[in-house]
């Protein structure tokens, strides 16, 4: 831990940038800090409690999108922008699978919901990650040695492609997603409660994180994935399969975006087929903020911009939290252009 | 389907018009008269849309011939992508003016795009007359106009005279009839207050905090949210809880995402808290975003009179509903549809009158809109000041029960 933080010392300090521009930024950071602390404090624990915690649910949600766009990038510097909508397409999949799981909002919301929700999301994850190989497979595949813009464009084609389906499918509108989860507030200590909803996507989302971490760290298919990353060439010559394992890659990450795509569902109660653009387009930031090809770094950059969001919202102007939330992207790229925690990216 | 059915109804339309016009012995038709129409009827806003155009065509069709003429119906959509488009409603009113024997349109739905297509009419001039525009600087120039709409009175006429015309009550009544009915009716003292960021919901909120302060109560976390995609609005409702607030009011739209923050609300604030806003919110897909906090303690205005309180109209909204009996055909602006239809159609025929019966051109047609007194509608009586406005607009106040949004208010205004 210790050393860590040395680490993330050297690295600020070390930084290249103009004293003045460096002062500006500390002056910068130390009037929000001062704003924000000043407001929390009257507002009072309990309130800033619940605020953190709705903004990290939201950001929970952010997370598990960024880690797919992530993945990806980090394995073949590819901005997967079909990711939002695979996401989207979680939350039309499962919705309309819901009465096949006899799950429905009418009914209990006890225990008796657990297996039949666990099934859903694995079906669901499976549906997304089958899309988005095939999405691979046909659009980006055939262009991995292209120039790096025609992907990127193929990459906007699926995207449309895909909200065009959702559109065809269910219209325009907000749809309803069946309101499964316990809508009742669970304590804290002190008055500060947080919604059972609220503590389901949190949990839900680390999990899924946990699980993934170990996967990378521990799994064959996660060494060559790392690898892959890591230098291409060099892995296809130690025998690694490239196209398997990126794949791969594609797998996993939408599964987790199909898995998000579900979550969203069920905190929100509200879907609909452009959702998933704009979603994207945060997580990609929270991707790039917390250091793109840096899983640790999207989740952080996740939970985050979840922050931001509740905390601008909740104590701020909430018109102001979107060019917030960039604007703090901008300050971070500034004096950190690999993002908070340093991107991964294949060495050249 | 939908758009099947409204080809069957044009078919039976012309097949009337003929048979009134070959009964009518000796003189044959004069020719065709266009009456355009330009409202979201596709996406997000078709559910007010549609029905508002389902009760222009209806009483196009009732009407059939006027003095010889042969009256023809030609909707258009401004929806682009599901949602209504300024830009698609001035190409849209380009389109009505190439065709020479449009004299008149019904619409524009939504105050944004009309500030697009006034400057369009203007110029021909083709007298609009919309069901449901709100927005008080389309025809009032308030010094805030300019900063904050964007937009005056004067702006938006380049030609200096008057071409558009409307039977909604505009926002300086919708906010503050909500405010009054909120204070007085309902007893509710503190109510949290947000808007979608467009000068719709903007300007109705701001004018609805204006006058619940005024009587006396508190408006609390009063905040925008950008709508361009769907915000969280968790931690401002919970802000909303904190500050006391007893409800919520939406200077929002169903398109603006105006009843999310309903069901976001479930477990912060109680079930039994009131959700109120403007037109923009009572519909069906509100009760949709609602979810599971749909209840009876939600209230919407409607900037015109509920049809069904006057005797008169009864006779006429049997036979609407005869040939549409479907719920969703019939929305809050679907009379007013019909109405400005009406008034459009009186006008035009004085038109021809003043032109010894022969077709009228579109400035005589504008100058006979303005003429319009006392027309019995069947939303109201309505007297078209210089400005475009009625003089006696007529507000209502809806609650969602049973499953329905239901008048249990009407309000009459006088302007001076």
């Amino acid at each position: 831990m210790a050393a860590a933080v040395q680490r993330l010392r050297t690295n600020v300090l070390a930084t290249p940038t103009a004293s003045l521009v460096n002062l500006v930024g500390i002056l910068l950071v130390v009037v929000a800090l001062l704003a924000t602390v000043q407001r929390v404090y009257q507002g009072g624990a309990t309130y800033f409690f619940e605020t953190v915690g709705f903004g990290l649910a939201e950001g929970a949600i952010f997370a598990l999108v960024a880690l797919g766009y992530t993945m990806v990038y980090g394995i073949i510097e590819l901005i997967n922008f079909a990711h939002g909508d695979v996401f989207t397409l979680g939350a039309f999949f499962s919705a309309a699978l819901m009465g096949t799981f006899g799950l429905d909002e009418g009914k209990s919301s006890g225990a008796e919901i657990i297996l039949p929700l666990l099934g859903l999301f694995l079906v669901t994850m499976l549906f997304c990650a089958l899309v988005n190989i095939t999405i691979e497979r046909v659009a980006y595949r055939p262009l991995r040695n292209a120039p790096r813009l025609a992907p990127l464009i193929t990459a906007i084609g699926m995207s449309s492609l895909l909200e065009g389906v959702m559109f065809l499918w269910k219209g325009p509108f907000n749809l309803h997603y069946p309101n499964l989860l316990p809508s009742q507030q669970i304590p804290l200590g002190g008055d500060v409660t947080i919604s059972a909803k609220a503590v389901f996507v949190i949990v839900a989302a680390v999990i899924l994180m946990i699980a993934l971490t170990l996967f990378i760290n521990r799994s064959k298919l996660g060494k060559a994935m790392r690898a892959t990353a890591q230098d291409r060439d060099a892995a296809q010559l130690m025998g690694i399969n490239i196209n398997r394992t990126i794949a791969a890659t594609f797998f996993i990450g939408a599964a987790l975006a199909g898995a998000g795509g579900i979550i969203y569902g069920l905190y929100y109660n509200s879907y609909a087929a452009f959702d998933g653009f704009q979603y994207g387009l945060y997580a990609f930031t929270a991707a790039v903020f917390g250091g793109i090809g840096n899983i640790p770094g999207a989740a952080i950059g996740g939970f985050v911009i979840g922050l931001v969001f509740a905390i601008s919202d909740g104590y701020f102007v909430a018109a102001w939290t979107i060019p917030l939330v960039f604007g703090i992207l901008i300050f971070v790229l500034v004096f950190r252009p690999t993002g908070l925690l340093g991107m991964r990216v294949p060495e050249k | 389907m939908v758009r099947s059915r409204g080809l069957v109804a044009l078919v039976v339309a012309t097949f009337v018009a003929f048979a009134c016009g070959s009964s009518g012995g000796g003189s044959s038709s004069k020719g065709e008269i266009d009456i355009g129409s330009d409202l979201p009827t596709s996406g997000a806003d078709a559910s007010s849309g549609l029905p508002t155009q389902y009760g222009a065509a209806f009483a196009i069709e009732q009407q059939g011939t006027l003095k010889g003429f042969t009256l023809k119906f030609t909707p258009f959509d401004d929806a682009v992508n599901g949602k209504h488009d300024p830009t698609k409603g001035a190409q849209n009113v380009t389109q009505m003016l190439s065709n020479n024997k449009l004299l008149g349109m019904v619409g524009p739905f939504n105050s944004g795009v009309a500030a697009a297509e006034i400057p369009v009419a203007n110029q021909a001039p083709l007298a609009m007359i919309s069901p449901s525009n709100t927005n008080e600087c389309l025809t009032i120039a308030f010094d805030y106009c300019q900063k904050y709409a964007g937009y005056t009175p004067s702006s938006l006429r380049p030609t200096g005279k008057n071409n558009y015309f409307r039977v909604a009550a505009n926002d300086t009544f919708q906010g503050p009839a909500m405010a009054d009915f909120a204070f007085d009716t309902l007893s509710l003292k503190t109510i949290a207050v947000w808007d979608d960021q467009e000068p719709f919901g903007k300007g109705v909120a701001d004018n609805f905090a204006k006058e619940f302060t005024k009587k006396g109560g508190k408006v609390v976390a009063r905040q925008g949210f950008d709508t361009t995609s769907k915000p969280d609005f968790h931690a401002w409702l919970n802000q909303a809880k904190a500050a006391g607030a007893q409800g919520i009011y939406a200077g929002a739209t169903s398109a603006s995402y105006g009843c999310i923050p309903r069901q976001e609300s479930q477990g912060i604030l109680p079930a039994d808290s009131y959700y109120l806003g403007p037109d923009g919110i009572g519909d069906g897909q509100c009760i949709t975003d609602s979810g599971s906090m749909a209840n009876d303690h939600m209230y919407a205005s409607q900037g015109v009179a509920d049809a069904n309180s006057n005797p008169s109209a009864a006779a006429t909204i049997a036979k609407y509903k005869a040939e549409h009996p479907n719920a969703s055909d019939t929305a809050a602006y679907t009379f007013a549809g019909y109405d400005c239809a009406a008034i459009l159609i009186d006008a035009i025929g004085r038109a021809i009158d003043a032109n010894g019966g022969n077709m009228p051109t579109r400035q005589q047609v504008v100058d006979q809109m303005a003429k319009t007194t006392n027309f019995k509608g069947l939303t109201g009586t309505y007297t078209l000041n210089a400005a475009g406005d009625p003089t006696s607009p007529a507000l209502q106040i809806q609650q969602y029960k049973s499953n329905a949004w239901t008048t249990i208010k009407n309000i009459a205004v006088t302007v001076s």
